[in-house]
């Protein structure tokens, strides 16, 4: 079984770290494409366990920090050989090659937004419900215009996702040169009294490493 | 926000990266039902773990949490 944690553009070397399974990690260049993997002997080895999360991530932060582009492989899908791998690669080749473009010289922040006058989930009557979920929804719509916005202007893409209880869950692709600016202004949200923001990053661009649901 | 908290959420956004993020090359899945429905689990953590932030913030403020 093949895992691939990443592809890659600019690699200056392979960090110092074993793959999955003790498995040593090997760069393959798939036409235009290179990529970084590592082989089990076992086909269970991408097995979701903390462990293996932790090591795929920092496997993927570690080429981060040593390549040009990245984007990082979602963890628990497999290759049976080089064959299948190749076949896969030679076929997305094109939009891979778009997406390295797209992040390139770039991180990822996420954030995560609710109001704190959100309303609780138990409610008396029909229209008390109605009410609550109203008023959700125009503190979701203010922690759009007024957290989501501001933030997405100072980054090249970004996602948003509204939660069903007035939330917001949102990512932000950063160039490197505006990380600090946007790190102040997620700061200046976290120290708001009317909203509980937790702003995590940067990160490697998983959330816009994708080459479906862009846009 | 206290630092194990602090690192609860980091871990947990980090599991919703690995897991769901990234891209798909497509491939075999090789993750069982079983470890997907882990990691929705924590995912719920992760939205109490934002309201009970929300608790800490108000009492640290000196108020009263709102509800």
């Amino acid at each position: 079984m093949i895992h691939v944690y990443g592809v890659v553009e600019g690699l200056e070397e392979l960090p110092p770290l074993a793959g999955l399974d003790d498995a040593p990690l090997e760069r393959q260049r798939i036409g235009e494409l290179e990529v970084v993997l590592s082989r089990a002997a076992t086909p269970t080895s991408a097995e979701v366990t903390r462990e293996a999360v932790l090591l795929h991530a920092q496997v993927v932060e570690e080429l981060l920090a040593r390549s040009g582009a990245l984007l990082p492989a979602q963890l628990g899908r497999g290759f049976r050989d080089d064959e299948e791998l190749s076949d896969a690669l030679r076929a997305q080749a094109q939009e891979l090659g778009e997406r390295l473009q797209q992040v390139r010289g770039c991180v990822e922040f996420g954030l995560r937004a609710l109001a704190k006058d959100a309303s609780e989930g138990e409610t008396a009557t029909g229209s008390d419900y109605m009410r609550a979920r109203l008023d959700d929804l125009r503190r979701q719509d203010r922690l759009v215009a007024e957290l989501h916005e501001p933030l997405a202007s100072l980054a090249r893409e970004s996602t948003l996702h509204r939660g069903p209880a007035g939330e917001i869950r949102a990512a932000y692709l950063v160039e490197g040169e505006s990380a600090d600016a946007f790190r102040k202004a997620a700061e200046r949200a976290e120290g708001s009294p009317a909203v509980t923001v937790v702003c995590i990053g940067p990160w490697a661009p998983y959330s816009f490493a994708g080459t479906e649901a862009r846009r | 926000m206290s630092r194990s908290l602090q690192h609860e959420v980091t871990l947990l956004e980090l599991v919703d990266r690995v897991l769901n993020k990234g891209v798909v090359l497509s491939g075999d899945i090789t993750l069982s039902v079983a470890d997907v429905d882990l990691v929705y689990v924590g995912l719920r953590v992760l939205l109490s773990s934002v309201a009970t932030l929300e608790e800490q913030a108000q009492l640290a403020a000196g108020g009263v949490p709102a509800r």
